[in-house]
């Protein structure tokens, strides 16, 4: 999950070397903390969101097979 | 006989065999996860290394750059996939012509591919507009694309186009506005263009966001 959020965020941000993301479980809960460049920030998250939200999403996807639940947050 | 996939053969310094598979995978426009590698002493060249970097099979190689585009797009969907654990074939082609442009089709094909579709199409709907996102932006410039899981999309439109023209016919029988249940816009869109030339009916979306709504107005008789 961390390595889709990664592949997705880098790909859509112009400084690919500033974005980074950090895994927090808790039990079956998975935080994961996406990291970007100050001036990349509109990118990742899109008019009205509709970036972070389709990411959102997909993350879920992924954690539903595991029957686990994942919260994507774009931390500033 | 099996199919004869591109294989390329190169010797290159130990420490430097993945760059050169990710240089190959970027030539080919294949991602990482859709080609095979083996590698293997060099007897010429101590030091070196033979890698052998081989298309998986199903994996379409970039041919030139007569359709840059769509080599691109079937390897951003296919760099997704990977990541999210979803093991498919990708069947990349161009649509047909809608308002002068051609987009590009990605159907994925595998099995049990339900979850990708996810409730009312929405995680296939977020799938697709990533793509988007990351192709145009590789591009340069927008670059229309649609992902498919199996032709679902594409049987979903023809059973909406069905269900127009019975709801059509009622609203015109009965002369009374019928409605569909609220739909996501490029549905409803597909809606107002099976009946644009309908005789006896006029089309109309109401209602808000995600509760809008496609109604059949019948012209008096």
């Amino acid at each position: 999950m961390k390595e889709l959020v990664e592949y997705m965020a880098k790909a859509l941000v112009d400084d690919a070397e500033q974005v980074s993301v950090t895994e927090v479980v808790t039990g079956p809960d998975i935080i994961l903390e996406l990291r970007v460049g100050a001036g990349d920030m509109g990118r990742v998250i899109g008019r009205q969101g509709r970036v972070v939200n389709a990411m959102r999403i997909l993350v879920q996807m992924c954690a539903a097979r595991e029957a686990r639940r994942a919260q994507l947050e774009i931390v500033e | 006989m099996a199919e004869q996939q591109p294989t390329v053969e190169l010797s290159v310094a130990a420490d430097e065999v993945e760059a050169a598979v990710a240089r190959t995978c970027a030539e080919w426009r294949l991602a990482r996860a859709e080609v095979r590698v083996e590698t293997r002493p060099d007897e010429g060249a101590p030091g070196q290394v033979r890698v052998r970097v081989m298309a998986a099979r199903g994996a379409i190689v970039a041919a030139g750059d007569d359709d840059e585009d769509l080599a691109r797009a079937r390897q951003v969907l296919a760099e997704l996939l990977a990541r999210m654990g979803v093991a498919a074939e990708i069947h990349a082609s161009r649509g047909e012509p809608d308002g002068g442009i051609t987009p590009i089709v990605l159907d994925i094909q595998g099995l049990d591919l339900g979850e990708l579709i996810g409730h009312k199409g929405e995680t296939l709907a977020a799938l697709q507009y990533i793509a988007r996102l990351i192709v145009s932006k590789q591009a340069g410039r927008s670059v229309d694309l649609i992902v498919d899981v199996q032709g679902h999309k594409k049987r979903r439109e023809e059973q909406l186009g069905r269900l127009a023209h019975r709801l059509a016919e009622q609203a015109v029988e009965r002369q009374r506005v019928m409605s569909f249940e609220p739909m996501p816009a490029n549905e409803r869109r597909i809606i107002h263009l099976a009946l644009r030339d309908y005789p006896g009916v006029q089309t109309e979306s109401v209602g808000e966001g995600t509760h809008r709504k496609v109604t059949i107005i019948p012209h008096p008789r």
